[in-house]
This record gives structure tokens, C-alpha cells and sequence, in this order.
């Protein structure tokens, strides 16, 4: 399996916010975490950052044991993840923004660096070439020498996403990507990342508030509440799910 | 000669936990760490001095002018500087108090000079012995103001209005500002009254340490060393983190040397983040994303 | 002139400018010469202690205590141990690296408040050690380290001295520089900018900030080795906390972030602060109110004034806290 949770649970000083979650999540195409605010989404997502470690349970990727990893060791095993909130690397330009993103690919030290040794500028020439492909790839070349936050808000998510997929990841986590936009940037945004798993090959794992995008874009959803799994299925069967629809409406005033 | 130790330690450390409740009480506001709580209460000792040897004034008239002065000087400072960087980069906010430390130390050499002054006792030293421990009368009224003053500050922030706001400020500034609190005066109510606390501590102290304006430095870092070990987030944690310092260098200075305590407290901070970031009596916090 | 010809041309008039300066400044006198070379070894502890806070995201208020180990490292390497300046100045820089990284350890876990008074505990126990620990320092009496000499030629004069000086801030410019634009540069900005952004990106966060602590660390170890063997005397009362706070200031003034705010700030301070000493305790009311004025209504430095505008933070730090602490 690409990637297995088994029996994950976490809590935060006494309240639950995963319970046992089983999930598994299958190679290619897009898979969506959705639920009411609060649901557990993105702390599952931080378990398989690690940035948060689960109390109990097993979380493996292609196999491997992903809780003996730290937070840095992911980008080396092909797991990549943009973030909520847009541009993290807000006072670095375009182009440094995209090499951060290749940090685990240029293997130099810091004083091959320092002393500019063949080996270490070659491997900056190599990344810089590569970061150019992506950022022409993405449109945002002519961007590429000005502050990330100097953009405009829907330059600067494509940048995070593009930024997490230079290195060419087998898994790309996605936090709510839609956040913060209007309708119609929704739709362009989401048209994008449906086209991403055909031309890059990347698997997909989205969390997202936004059902329109979820019903539109991905293959397969599962659905949270409370910290519990309720529902995994096809859009379409998850929707009409009684339990689904209760979890959501109860949340409604 | 322990007792003795012990005894020196808590009267001092009394000094230490009101200055960091001062820190304490700004910090849990409004995310401050003030780096001019010493100089300010220096400051504020000096208004006192001049009152007491200049004006000649009574001792209790000079304490209350000095101390209604703290009130004011903690208000205006809020209100001239750190409101207007509220936004700003936690760094201008450090900056902009190490600021007002350089500021403030410099204005107090230009007017008083900067050799040391003794300042008055609030009592006339007298002894009192149990049997071989020395306990002086100052020590006492040093102790005693503390304890009133933490527990004073403990129920003002528990209890009233002000407090309850102070509260809510501190858990969810968004969800206290919607229920109508006013987030300004409450931050520059929490920087007058942590004035107020460490100028009391300066003017208990400044009769051992001699006034000058660096006499507090030595105060300071203690009083955030106290913090440190109460989580800087918890007001009785940095009670307990200012007698705990007070007794604990008090026995590194007797026992093993007095010329290091200042070593010896960096160390103990450094050590404290170390193994336990958010403090001893800190929350352990979940690093969030 | 192009655009990229431009900041080219101007490096090139500075260069040539910081070569001709000492000969003009001397006719100013022998304060004006000492001034100079103060500023020229005070710019190494501004792009030092930049390269920690503006880059790095780390806040010290210690480095006057990096800088006084740098002064006895020196002097004591020289004086006890026989060593010649020129392996002195090396090895200070490796011995306060290395102090720097063992002050960064805690570093890697703090956050800007707790981090800013733990360094502060750092930058207060120096003196103290120095003072007290007279078996090796001579405490209060202090040290005399000579003037360093190659061949027959020494380096006692001003003029000699100031290009000593000038070639290992030059020296240390260009490491800053290089670095800064390398992998190991960009991920000390990354780790700046977004801790989790930065180890999801494979950024191993807590190595990078004791590094910069490391490197950081070591040029002022640097600096302070230039500063005890050109006043030839090393004491505990050379720096103290109030030196920390106005090596803040020329960053903050001069602009963090960037390694020409950083001389820019290192001299205008430096002068202010000289300048002012005849006036007593107005040299650090003065440089107090440069710090307020400078974070009140220039939070870019002076050097965003020249350039185009650096972003700043689309969210407000405050409030971004608040929100991360109570996120799900």
C-alpha cells in the first residue's frame, strides 16, 4: 500500500483528535480529506509531516514506517506538502523560493559552498536549470527575482505548490489550497491540480474546506468528524452517506 | 549557616518574583517580553530619591510619589511606543524595549550621575534571632510587601474586571475584543501595574545594592530567570521561580561562589530552555502548524 | 547604465573609497583614525550578528560577549601560548564558533523571547567569568596583547591597522555573501521565514540555526581579536550588555537583512556613539532614541530607503501567533 494509517489516534492534553483512524490511501490520482471545522484533517497531515507524533497506531509509506522519520527526512523520501497559509517563504525571491524546494537534492556542504568547489557550483548550476524548468512550467519565470510576497495571492499559491513539486515528489500533501480564494480562482486552481498527477505522476492528498473543489477534482474521498473516520468512498457515495450528511448538517445553525 | 542562606535567599527572591510577576503580566497580555522592566523600575527608585534627599519629603510620601510615577511612566510607555508596534515583527518589540533600557539608563546618569547613592529602609534595621539565623526587620518588610503584592496582583487578575478582561485578552484577543473589551487599556493597565511592581522591588532593594543607574541589571535578569522558570506565562510559576532563584544562588554564592552567581543564573536559563522550552511550570505546549 | 551595471559600479566606488579613506580621515586626527577602525571592526560584528538576526531569523543579545571571548582567545593565544597573530585570529574565530554553537543548542528549540533572554544571561556572564577567573585573565587588570607584525613591518600605526582590518571585513563579506546565496544560505532564510515550510522542504532546522549561531559567533569572534590587539589592552569592562543592544541597533538601523545596512548602521553608530562619549550618558540616550526612531518609522533601516521596497509580513506577527496557537 502507498500509504496506510493504522489505528492512529492522538490527543491533546486529554481531548481526542484522532480516534483510530484506519485509512488507506492508494497510489496516483487525487484523494481528499474533508469534515467540518475542527474535524482532525490537518492534524492527520501534520501526523505524516510528523510534526505532530500519534500516541498510538502505525503510519506507513510504501512500507516504511514513516513515525521512526523526522519532519526533514520526508522531502528525501519523495513526500512533499504546501501549507495553509500561502508562500511560506515570503522575504525569499521567486527563484530561491523554488531551490528551497531542491534542498534535499544539491548534496554540498557548507564550506564546499563557501569556497565555491567545482562540485558544489555544479550542483547549484544543476538546480538552478531545474528550478527554471518547473518555474516556466507554472508561468511564473518572469516573476522568478522578486520577493514571493510581493506577488499577487494566486501567483504566490502556485509558487507554494510548485515550490513542494520541483523535487518531483511520489506524494504531495495539499492544505486546503483553495483557502482564501474566490469562486472562479477555485475553478482555475482545480482545473491545475487535476492535470498535475497525469503530467508529474505525483499522488495527491488533499485536505480541503471547499466541496465544490473536492467533488470536482478528486477520485476518492474520506471523511472526518470529531477525530473519527465516518465515511471513505467515491465522491459521489460519500455525499448521499447518512452519517456524512448528519456530521455536516449538525454542524449547520 | 543553611537557615542563614535560606533566609537571604528568600528575602531577595521575594524581590526577583515581583519583578517577574511585572514581566509576567505584560508578557501574558500582550506577547511582550519587557527588557525594560529593570531600568524602568530604576527609574522610578530614582523619582523616589529625589523626592527623599533632594525635596526632602517623608519616606512614605517619596514611596507613594514614586510608586503613582511607575504607574504613569508604565502607561505612557505603552501608549508613546509599544501600541504603535502591536503589528509589528516580534523583533521591533524587543528592540523597541532595549530601546527604552538604553534610553532610560541614560537619562538617569545625565540627571543623577553615576556613582552609587544609598537609598532609605522603609524600618530601622533591628535583628531578630532564631538562635544561630539572623533575620533583619527589613528583610521582613521585604518579604511581607512581596507576598501582599503577589497576592494582590493574583486577585486583581483573578477576580475583577480589569483581571477577568486581562484574561480573556490573554486566551483569544479576537474573541475579547468582540465581547467588547478594550484591548488598548487593558495592555496599558497591565504595563502601569508591572511598572508599579518592579519600581516596589527597586525601592526594597536599592538600601543593599546602592542606587545607581545600573543597580537593576543584576535584578532584571534574575526577575527573567524567574519567568523563564515559571513558564513566563504563569503568575504564581514566576512566584515560585523568583524564591526558588533567590535560595538557590544564595546557596551557589555561600557554598560555592559568590563571584559567579551571574554565571551561574545564565546557566540555569540556558539549561531550563533547554531541557524544558516553555518552562518548568510552563504549559507543554503542542507545537502547532 | 544598466540596472545590473549599477550596484557594480557603486560597490567599485565604494571599494575604491574604503581604500583611500584612512589617508584622508588621519588629517582629521588620531580620534578620527580610531573611529574609523572602531567602525571598520564593528561593521564585522554588525554583518556577523545579521547574518544570525536578519537571515536567520535569531535574535542575540549576547554577541558582545562572542566579541570579548574573540579579545581573549586572541590575547591570551598570543601572550600564553605563543602563538602569532595570524594564527591567533584563525583559531580565536574556531574557539568562539564553537562556543557559539554550544550557545545555540538551546537556540534550536526557543522561540525570539525566550531565545533573546537566554543570550542575554550569556552576555552578562562573560564579564563576570573574565573578571573573576584571574588565574588566566589577570581580571580587572587586564590583558596587553601587541600589535601583530609580518616580517619587519608592524601593524601598530592607524593607517597599517585599518587595512588589516578592512581585508577581513572584506574577507568576511564575501563568506557571508557566498554563503548567502548558496544551499546553505537559502535554508537558513527558509527556516527564517517558516520553521514547518522549512523541514517539510527537507531542511534540517535545528542544524542550520546552531550553525548560523556557529558562524555568527565566529566573526565576532573575529572582530574581537582585530579590536584587543589594535587598543593593545583587554579587560572585562571593554563590552558590555549595553554594546549587545548597540550592535542591534546598527542592524536594525542599518537595515536587517542586508549586508550593506549592515555597514551603513555599524558606522553611522559607531560615530554617534564616539562622537557622544565626550558627552557623557548622551551617547546611549542618543543611541536609544536612534533604535525607537528607527523601529517606530524606518522598520526597513535605512537601506530601504535606497532600494526598492522589501515586503513585510502580509500578516502581523501577533496575530499569527495567536492564530497557530489556536489553530486545529
Amino acid at each position: 500500500m502507498f500509504l496506510r494509517f493504522e489505528q492512529v489516534s492522538l490527543h491533546f492534553s486529554g481531548v481526542a483528535a484522532l480516534s483510530a483512524v484506519d485509512l488507506e490511501i492508494p497510489q496516483g490520482g487525487i484523494f481528499a480529506i474533508i469534515g467540518p471545522n475542527g474535524a482532525g484533517k490537518t492534524t492527520l497531515l501534520n501526523c505524516v509531516s510528523r510534526f505532530y507524533t500519534p500516541q498510538e497506531g502505525r503510519i506507513t509509506f510504501l512500507g516504511r514506517d514513516l513515525l521512526a522519520a523526522r519532519p526533514y527526512d520526508l522531502a528525501s523520501l519523495g513526500i512533499a506538502r504546501s501549507f495553509q497559509n500561502v508562500a511560506p517563504f515570503g522575504r525569499m525571491t521567486v527563484e530561491e523560493n523554488m531551490l528551497v524546494g531542491l534542498h534535499h537534492t544539491i548534496h554540498s556542504s557548507a564550506l564546499s559552498q563557501v569556497l565555491r568547489l567545482p562540485g558544489a557550483r555544479a550542483a547549484e548550476r544543476q538546480a538552478r536549470a531545474q528550478a527554471r524548468d518547473v518555474m516556466e512550467q507554472l508561468g511564473i519565470l518572469e516573476h522568478s527575482q522578486r520577493y514571493a510576497d510581493e506577488l499577487p495571492y494566486g501567483v504566490q499559491k502556485r509558487l507554494d505548490v510548485g515550490r513542494a513539486l520541483v523535487s518531483r515528489p511520489k506524494l504531495l500533501l495539499l492544505d486546503e489550497p483553495a483557502a482564501g480564494m474566490n469562486e472562479q480562482e477555485t475553478a482555475e486552481l482545480g482545473e491545475w491540480i487535476l492535470g498535475l498527477p497525469a503530467i508529474t505522476g505525483v499522488t495527491i492528498v488533499m485536505v480541503e474546506h471547499d466541496m465544490s473543489l473536492v467533488m470536482g477534482i478528486s477520485q476518492r474521498v474520506a471523511v472526518l468528524d470529531f477525530g473519527r473516520l465516518i465515511a471513505v468512498g467515491a465522491p459521489q457515495e460519500v455525499a448521499s452517506d447518512p452519517a456524512v450528511v448528519e456530521a455536516y448538517l449538525g454542524k449547520e445553525d | 549557616m543553611f537557615w542563614q542562606t535560606l533566609v537571604d535567599g528568600l528575602a531577595v527572591g521575594s524581590l526577583y518574583a515581583v519583578t517577574a510577576i511585572g514581566l509576567v503580566l505584560i508578557y501574558k497580555t500582550s506577547n511582550v517580553v519587557n527588557f525594560a522592566q529593570g531600568e524602568m523600575a530604576m527609574f522610578s527608585t530614582f523619582i523616589a530619591y529625589q523626592a527623599f534627599t533632594h525635596w526632602a519629603w517623608p519616606y512614605w510620601a517619596a514611596v507613594l510619589a514614586a510608586s503613582a510615577f511607575a504607574l504613569v511612566l508604565g502607561w505612557a510607555v505603552y501608549w508613546l511606543f509599544l501600541s504603535r508596534l502591536s503589528r509589528a515583527p516580534l523583533l521591533s518589540q524587543i528592540i523597541a524595549t532595549l530601546a527604552l533600557f538604553l534610553l532610560f539608563r541614560g537619562v538617569a546618569g545625565a540627571i543623577w550621575g553615576n556613582q552609587p547613592f544609598s537609598f532609605p529602609t522603609a524600618v530601622q534595621p533591628t535583628v531578630v534571632r532564631f538562635g544561630p539565623t539572623l533575620i533583619l526587620s527589613t528583610q521582613i518588610i521585604t518579604f511581607a510587601a512581596c507576598l501582599l503584592l503577589m497576592a494582590l496582583a493574583y486577585a486583581l487578575f483573578r477576580y475583577t474586571r480589569v483581571g477577568l478582561a486581562m484574561q480573556a485578552i490573554s486566551q483569544n484577543m479576537f474573541a475579547a475584543r468582540l465581547m467588547g473589551v478594550s484591548v488598548g487599556r487593558v495592555y496599558g493597565f497591565s504595563w502601569a501595574l508591572s511598572t508599579l511592581l518592579g519600581a516596589v522591588a527597586g525601592m526594597l532593594i536599592a538600601p543593599t545594592l546602592f542606587l545607581s543607574p545600573t543597580f537593576m541589571e543584576g535584578v532584571a535578569i534574575r526577575a527573567f530567570a524567574a519567568a523563564v522558570v515559571g513558564g513566563f506565562a504563569s503568575l504564581p510559576g514566576a512566584a515560585v521561580g523568583g524564591l526558588l532563584f533567590g535560595v538557590l544562588e544564595s546557596l551557589f554564592g555561600f557554598y560555592i561562589s559568590p563571584a559567579f552567581k551571574t554565571t551561574f543564573v545564565s546557566l540555569v536559563i540556558i539549561a531550563v530552555l533547554y531541557v524544558r522550552p516553555g518552562g518548568l511550570f510552563g504549559p507543554r505546549t503542542v507545537k502547532k502548524v | 547604465m544598466t540596472n545590473a551595471a549599477r550596484p557594480r559600479a557603486l560597490a567599485a566606488t565604494v571599494a575604491l573609497a574604503a581604500l583611500v579613506l584612512p589617508w584622508v580621515v588621519a588629517r582629521l586626527g588620531p580620534a578620527a583614525s580610531y573611529m574609523l577602525n572602531l567602525s571598520v571592526i564593528f561593521a564585522i560584528v554588525a554583518i556577523a550578528l545579521n547574518l544570525l538576526t536578519g537571515f536567520s531569523g535569531q535574535i542575540s543579545l549576547g554577541h558582545a560577549g562572542f566579541l570579548m571571548l574573540g579579545e581573549y582567545a586572541s590575547a591570551l593565544l598570543t601572550l600564553k601560548a605563543g602563538f602569532p597573530f595570524w594564527a591567533a585570529l584563525p583559531a580565536s574565530a574556531l574557539l568562539v564558533g564553537a562556543i557559539g554553537f554550544l550557545v545555540g543548542l538551546p537556540a534550536v528549540r526557543l522561540s525570539g523571547n525566550f531565545l533573546a533572554v537566554a543570550t542575554m544571561g550569556f552576555g552578562l556572564a562573560v564579564p563576570e567569568v573574565m573578571l573573576n577567573w584571574a588565574g588566566l585573565t589577570h581580571g580587572s587588570a587586564g590583558l596587553m596583547p601587541k600589535s601583530p607584525t609580518i616580517g619587519g613591518f608592524s601593524f601598530g600605526s592607524d593607517v597599517a591597522y585599518y587595512y588589516l582590518a578592512l581585508f577581513c571585513l572584506a574577507l568576511v563579506w564575501y563568506i557571508c555573501a557566498t554563503l548567502l546565496r548558496s544551499r546553505t544560505g537559502r535554508a537558513l532564510q527558509a527556516v527564517r521565514d517558516s520553521e514547518p515550510a522549512a523541514l517539510a522542504s527537507g531542511i534540517n532546522a535545528a542544524y542550520h540555526k546552531a550553525l548560523a549561531f556557529a558562524i555568527s559567533a565566529a566573526f565576532a569572534g573575529v572582530a574581537g581579536a582585530l579590536y584587543a590587539h589594535y587598543v593593545n589592552f583587554v579587560s572585562p569592562n571593554d563590552f558590555s550588555i549595553q554594546d549587545s543592544f548597540l550592535f542591534l541597533a546598527m542592524i536594525v538601523v542599518g537595515g536587517l537583512g542586508s549586508l550593506p545596512g549592515s555597514l551603513l548602521g555599524a558606522v553611522l553608530l559607531t560615530v554617534v556613539s564616539q562622537l557622544s562619549t565626550s558627552l557623557g550618558q548622551f551617547s546611549i540616550i542618543l543611541t536609544g532614541s536612534v533604535m525607537l526612531l528607527a523601529v517606530l518609522f524606518f522598520p526597513g533601516g535605512l537601506i530601504s530607503l535606497a532600494r526598492r521596497r522589501r515586503p513585510t509580513p502580509r500578516v502581523p506577527a501577533p496575530l499569527a501567533q495567536r492564530s497557530a496557537a489556536g489553530g486545529s
